[in-house]
C-alpha cells in the first residue's frame, strides 16, 4: 500500500517511532563541529522533529520519506561547509585554502587505497555486491509496493468490488459492472478488466503471453494514453466488433523488437485474428505490479478467450472483471459508497437468489495496492525479501568497519605522528571517513552498474509467471535508493572506525608502547561477537540451501515413470482451430498418422494430460469400496488417451491390457488404473473391476489393464491413483500429442509443428516441448528458492570468513611482537599458527553453535518445500557446519601465517 | 562583505526577520509563507546561515516576544546592520528587475 495505515496504533507507537527518528537526527548532527552542534545542535533537532510531526500528518508516508532524505542531504552538505569554514576549524592550516586541503585528503586516500589492492578490490566486491543486490531487490520491492502508478489524478480513481460468497470485497459480474457504470452522477467513468493467457503464434514457435480484456473507458479512467496508435473506442466493447488489441510498451519491446508498424498489424492469439491499435504508455505495463500484461484486448475480442468469456459477458453468476471508476469532479468517495449501496440493494431486489446479502464496497484509490485481500501478504513476502537484503548487506558494513579497523590499527603510528605535527584530530578523522566514502562510492557505483546491467536478466529467472515476464527495470528510484544507500553504507562503515582508532593516545605510541594495550578488551570481545554472528547468520542460510538443493537433488533423481528422454510434446485445440464434432476422431488420426510416418519417430499417441502436471480429478465410485469418510466415492485424476500411449512412454503394462483397436465408441466404455489405484481399491488385483462417476446411474466402466505407477502431479508427490479413460471411444478435442523418437526429440519439435500445419493450417499450437524440459519445469519454484537461498548463504559465508579474516589479522597485530618473542625462543612456525588459528576458532565455534540451534528453529518453517529429507537432517547440518570450519580456519589461516613469519629480530627491535 | 551580494537563504532569513523576532521554525514558516512553499530550509542550511549571519552582525539573539513563548528556543532578531543589508539586497534586485522589464522580459505591473 502506498500510504501507510492510519496510524490507530495509539500515541505510545507514535512516541516511540518519534523516538527513533530523533537518535538517528542527533546521530546525523555528529557530523557537524563539536561547538556547533553544542550551539544549535537541540534547536535543529526540535526544528526537524516539527517539521517530521507535520509531514507525518499528510498520513503519506512519501512526504515523511521525502522530508528525511531533503534534511539528510541538507545536513551532509551545511556539516561539510562547516567543518571547511574558518571558524568551524581549530587545526591550524598551513595557510591553504580549505579546499586544496580536501583535495590534498583526497589524493590521500586514493593513493593508500591503490597502495593496498587486495584490501581495496575485495572491500569494492564486497561493497558492489551488496549495494547491488539491494538496488535490484529494491527495484522488484518497488515496482510491487512504492512506485505510485503513473495515473493522472489518481486520487479521483477508486476501486469497486462486488463481494464474494463469502462476503469479502472480490470481483464483479460484467453485466453489474455495466450496472455500474450507468451511475453517471457520481462517476466521470467506470471501466473493467480481466486478465488470463493466450497462445500467441509468433513468427517461429508459439507462446504463451498475459492479456487482459479491458473496456474501451479503461485508459479514460486510469488518465492514460497509449504512445502510439489508439485506445480502443467504445464500439469495441460490443462482441461482433473490430478484434482489437494494445501492446503493452513492454511486450512490444520484448516480444516485438520494438518493429515501428506494429499498430495495424494483425496477431493471432488462440489462433483468433486480433489487429493491434495501439501500444500502451512506456511507464505502465498492467496492474499487477512486477507482472507484465503483454496484450490490452478489447471486450470484442473476447472470443479469443474461447465461448464461455463470451457467454460470461451475460452471465451475473460470474464474477470476472475486476472494476475501477474516476468520480465526477467534487465527488466525494463517501457518496460513491452510498451510490453503490444503493445499487447493491436494487441488485438484490432484481436477483434476490444471486444478490441477496452481496455488498458492493467502493475503495479509496489509496487504500488498495493489487487487491485488498492481497495486499497483506504481498506486502510481507517483499518486506522480508528486501529485510534479508538489507541484513546482508548490514553484514558487509560490519565487516568493512572490521576491515577498516585492521587497516586503522596499521596505521596508529602514521596518525599518532600527523596528530603530533599539527593535524587535528577531525583531519584524522576526515582522512577515514574520506576513504571509507570513496570506497563506498566506488563500490557502490560498481553495485548500480551491476544491478543496472543484472536487470535485463531478471525476465530469465526461473521464477514462474502466468504468461507474461516480469516488469523490472532500473530506474531513476532505483538510482536514487543505491545513492542513498551508499551513502549511509560509506558513513556507517567509516565513522566508526575512525572515531575509535582516531581515539589514540598520542604520546603513548610515539613512545612506542604500542597500540595495541589501548585498544582495549572490551572492543575486541565486541569484534569477536560481530564475528559470531556473522557466523550464526551464515550457518542458517547455509543448512537452508543444503537442504533445499539436497530436495532438489532427490527430486531430480525421481523417476517419473516415463522415458523422458526420448519423448517430443506438441500441444493442440481443435474447436479453437475449427474442427468439431464429428470431425474430431477423424483429425485426430489423421495427425497421428502422420506423425507416426516422420523419420525419426517410432510411436506416437495423443493425451489429455502429461506425467507431472497438476490437472483435475473425477468423483467415482469403486464397486466393493468404501472409503473411510465422506460420501462413499473417491476423487481420481484422470486422462483421455489414444491407443498406443502407454507404449510410447514406456510405461510398463502391469496386469491385462491397454486400450486395443476393439475400444470403439460403440463399445462398453473400459478404463486403464494404475498399480496404486489397484491395490488401494482392489487390493491390488484389479482386473474385473468396476466404476462408475457420481451422479450416473448405472453404466458402470470396466477395469481391462492396470500400468505401472506415472508421477501425477508433481515429482515429489507420494503414489497418487491414477485411471485412464480411452480417447479413441471418448474423443477428446484438446490434447498433447506425445512422439516417442529414437533420437533427440528436441529436432523433431519444429517438424510436428508443420506436420500439424499440413492436416489442417487452421489448429492452433498450444505448446511444443521434450517431455524432459515439461518435467523439470514442475521443480521451476524449488530451483528458484534454491538459487536464491544458496546465493545469499554464498554470500554470508564470504562475509563471514572475511570477518574472521579482520579479527585475526586485527590480533595478530597486537601480538606481533609477542609472536616474535616466541620464535626467538624457538617455538616452531607450524605451532604459532595452529595456536593463533585454534584461538580464532573459539569465537567460531560460538558462531556455529547459536546457528545450528538457529537453524534447527528456522527449518521448520521450510519443511513444506523439503523432499526426501527432514528439516534437520544431520548430513546437512554436519556439512554446513565443516563448510564453515573450513572457511574460518582458511581466513584465519592467512594472517596466522603472516604473524610466524616474522622475522624475531626485526620485530623485537621495532618495538 | 557589503559588495557581496547576499546569499539566498541569508536573504530570505533577513525579509523573514523584518517584521519582528522569530524562532527557528517560525522563520521557515514565515519564508514558506513569503515565497509561496518555493523555498524550504533544510535544518543545517537555516542554523548554519543564523550562525554565521549572527558573526556578520546582520542579526542577533533577542529576548521572546511574548511571556507565552516558548522559553527553551532561540529567537533571532534583525540587527540595523541586517536592514542596511537587505535593504541594499533588495534595491539591487529591483534594479536587475527593472533592467529586465526595460527589455520587456517581464509585464508591466499595475
Amino acid at each position: 500500500m502506498p500510504a501507510g495505515p492510519p496510524a490507530r496504533d495509539g500515541e505510545e507507537d507514535d512516541e516511540r517511532k518519534a523516538g527513533l527518528h530523533d537518535r538517528v537526527f542527533r546521530l546525523l548532527l555528529r557530523l557537524y563541529p563539536r561547538s556547533f552542534r553544542e550551539e544549535y545542535g537541540d534547536e535543529m533537532t526540535r526544528y526537524f522533529l516539527e517539521r517530521l510531526t507535520r509531514a507525518r500528518e499528510q498520513r503519506k508516508r512519501q512526504a515523511v520519506i521525502s522530508l528525511w532524505a531533503r534534511t539528510a542531504l541538507d545536513l551532509v552538505r551545511t556539516a561539510a561547509a562547516e567543518r571547511g569554514s574558518p571558524s568551524g576549524r581549530h587545526e591550524p592550516t598551513t595557510g591553504a585554502h580549505p579546499m586544496s586541503a580536501f583535495l590534498q585528503d583526497l589524493r590521500y586516500a586514493a593513493r593508500r587505497l591503490r597502495n593496498t589492492p587486495l584490501f581495496t578490490i575485495s572491500a569494492i566486491a564486497i561493497l558492489a555486491v551488496g549495494i547491488g543486490l539491494n538496488a535490484s531487490v529494491f527495484s522488484l520491492v518497488d515496482t510491487a509496493i512504492f512506485r505510485p502508478p503513473p495515473f493522472t489524478n489518481a486520487e479521483e480513481i477508486v476501486h469497486i468490488y462486488q463481494d464474494s460468497d463469502d462476503g469479502d470485497p472480490s470481483s464483479t459480474s460484467y453485466p453489474e459492472y455495466r450496472e455500474m457504470a450507468e451511475v453517471t452522477d457520481v462517476f466521470a467513468g467506470v471501466a473493467a478488466t480481466s486478465s488470463g493467457s493466450a497462445t500467441w503464434e509468433g513468427a517461429d514457435s508459439p507462446r504463451q503471453v498475459s492479456i487482459e480484456f479491458a473496456t474501451a473507458s479503461y485508459f479514460p479512467v486510469l488518465g492514460l494514453r497509449p504512445v502510439r496508435g489508439r485506445w480502443f473506442d467504445a464500439e469495441h466493447d460490443q462482441v461482433g466488433a473490430e478484434m482489437v488489441a494494445v501492446v503493452s510498451h513492454r511486450a512490444w519491446r520484448t516480444l516485438m523488437g520494438e518493429v515501428p508498424d506494429a499498430v495495424g498489424r494483425t496477431i493471432r492469439l488462440n489462433n483468433q485474428p486480433v489487429t493491434i491499435i495501439g501500444v500502451g504508455p512506456t511507464d505502465f505495463n498492467g496492474e499487477a505490479g512486477a507482472l507484465v500484461t503483454d496484450f490490452w484486448l478489447s471486450i470484442s475480442s473476447t472470443p479469443v478467450g474461447g465461448p464461455f468469456r463470451v457467454a460470461n459477458l451475460e452471465r451475473r453468476q460470474d464474477h470476472w472483471y475486476q472494476v475501477k471508476a474516476r468520480l465526477a469532479p467534487g465527488v466525494t468517495v463517501e457518496r460513491a459508497r452510498a451510490a453503490m449501496d444503493a445499487l447493491a440493494r436494487g441488485l438484490a431486489e432484481a436477483y434476490p437468489e444471486l444478490n441477496e446479502g452481496r455488498g458492493i464496497t467502493v475503495f479509496a484509490f489509496d487504500e488498495v495496492r493489487f487487491h485488498p485481500a492481497a495486499d497483506a501478504g504481498i506486502f510481507r513476502a517483499n518486506v522480508g525479501l528486501f529485510a534479508v537484503a538489507a541484513l546482508v548487506l548490514l553484514l558487509a558494513c560490519t565487516n568493512l568497519a572490521n576491515l577498516l579497523l585492521v587497516r586503522g590499527i596499521s596505521r596508529g603510528p602514521e596518525m599518532a605522528v600527523r596528530e603530533a605535527l599539527g593535524a587535528g584530530r577531525k583531519r584524522v578523522v576526515r582522512l577515514f571517513l574520506l576513504e571509507a566514502l570513496l570506497l563506498s562510492a566506488i563500490g557502490g557505483g560498481a553495485g548500480l552498474a551491476v544491478a543496472a546491467w543484472s536487470v535485463r536478466f531478471v525476465p530469465l529467472l526461473p521464477i514462474p509467471t502466468p504468461g507474461g515476464g516480469l516488469d523490472v527495470s532500473f530506474d531513476h528510484r532505483v538510482a536514487i535508493f543505491g545513492l542513498l544507500l551508499t551513502l549511509a553504507t560509506g558513513l556507517i562503515f567509516g565513522l566508526l572506525p575512525a572515531l575509535r582508532s582516531s581515539r589514540t593516545d598520542v604520546a603513548a605510541v610515539l613512545r612506542d608502547e604500542g597500540v595495541g594495550r589501548s585498544a582495549g578488551r572490551r572492543a575486541s570481545v565486541f569484534r569477536a561477537g560481530l564475528v559470531a554472528v556473522q557466523v550464526a547468520v551464515s550457518v542458517v542460510l547455509i543448512v537452508g540451501a543444503g537442504l533445499l538443493a539436497r530436495s532438489l537433488a532427490n527430486a531430480q533423481r525421481v523417476d517419473a515413470g516415463v522415458d523422458v528422454g526420448r519423448i517430443a510434446v506438441v500441444g493442440t485445440n481443435l474447436p479453437q482451430g475449427g474442427v468439431t464434432g464429428p470431425e474430431v476422431p477423424s483429425v485426430t488420426a489423421a495427425l497421428l498418422e502422420r506423425v507416426e510416418a516422420m523419420p525419426g519417430v517410432e510411436r506416437a499417441a495423443i493425451t489429455t494430460r502429461l506425467p507431472v502436471q497438476p490437472g483435475g480429478t473425477t468423483t467415482q465410485i469403486v464397486e466393493g469400496y468404501e472409503p473411510r469418510v465422506g460420501t462413499g466415492s473417491v476423487e481420481l485424476p484422470f486422462a483421455y488417451v489414444s491407443r498406443g500411449y502407454f507404449e510410447t512412454m514406456g510405461i510398463r503394462v502391469v496386469a491385462g491390457r491397454t486400450f486395443a483397436l476393439h475400444d470403439r465408441p460403440e463399445t462398453p466404455r473400459v478404463i486403464v488404473v494404475n498399480e496404486t489405484a489397484a491395490s488401494l481399491y482392489w487390493g491390488g488385483d484389479a482386473l474385473g473391476g468396476r466404476i462408475r462417476s457420481q451422479g450416473s446411474q448405472g453404466a458402470w466402466v470396466d477395469v481391462v489393464g492396470v500400468v505401472a505407477d506415472v508421477k501425477v502431479n508433481d515429482l515429489r508427490e507420494a503414489p497418487t491413483p491414477m485411471i485412464y479413460y480411452s480417447a479413441d471411444q471418448s474423443p477428446v478435442g484438446v490434447f498433447s500429442i506425445v512422439a516417442r523418437t529414437a533420437g533427440e526429440p528436441a529436432a523433431l519439435a519444429g517438424a510436428l509443428r508443420s506436420v500439424m500445419r499440413d492436416v489442417r493450417p487452421s489448429l492452433p499450437v498450444t505448446r511444443q516441448l521434450h517431455l524432459d524440459a515439461h518435467v523439470g519445469n514442475g521443480l521451476a519454484g524449488l530451483r528458484a528458492a534454491t538459487a536464491l537461498m544458496g546465493g545469499f548463504s554464498l554470500l554470508a559465508l564470504m562475509l563471514a570468513g572475511l570477518g574472521v579474516y579482520a579479527v585475526v589479522s586485527f590480533a595478530v597485530e597486537r601480538r606481533t611482537q609477542e609472536m616474535g618473542i616466541r620464535v626467538a625462543l624457538g617455538a616452531p612456525r607450524s605451532r604459532i599458527v595452529g595456536m593463533i588459528v585454534g584461538q580464532s576458532l573459539v569465537m567460531v565455534a560460538v558462531g556455529l553453535a547459536a546457528g545450528l540451534w538457529l537453524a534447527v528453529l528456522a527449518m521448520r518453517g521450510l519443511e513444506g518445500m523439503l523432499f526426501g529429507v527432514g528439516a534437520v537432517d544431520e548430513v546437512t547440518f554436519a556439512g554446513a557446519a565443516v563448510l564453515l570450519l573450513l572457511a574460518a580456519a582458511t581466513a584465519a589461516f592467512v594472517p596466522a601465517q603472516r604473524a610466524a613469519r616474522a622475522n624475531p629480530v626485526e620485530v623485537l627491535r621495532s618495538h | 562583505m557589503q559588495q557581496r551580494s547576499l546569499n539566498p537563504p541569508v536573504f530570505h532569513i533577513l525579509l523573514a526577520l523584518a517584521d519582528g523576532s522569530l524562532h527557528g521554525l517560525g522563520i521557515a514558516d514565515r519564508i514558506d509563507a513569503l515565497t509561496r512553499g518555493a523555498v524550504d530550509l533544510g535544518p543545517g542550511t537555516l542554523y548554519r546561515s543564523l550562525k554565521e549571519m549572527a558573526e556578520m552582525g546582520l542579526i542577533r539573539e533577542a529576548a521572546p516576544p511574548d511571556s507565552d513563548a516558548d522559553p527553551r528556543r532561540k529567537y533571532y532578531a534583525i540587527t540595523a546592520q541586517g536592514r542596511r543589508a537587505v535593504a541594499a539586497e533588495a534595491a539591487s534586485l529591483e534594479r536587475l528587475v527593472q533592467a529586465a522589464r526595460d527589455r520587456k522580459l517581464l509585464p508591466e505591473r499595475a
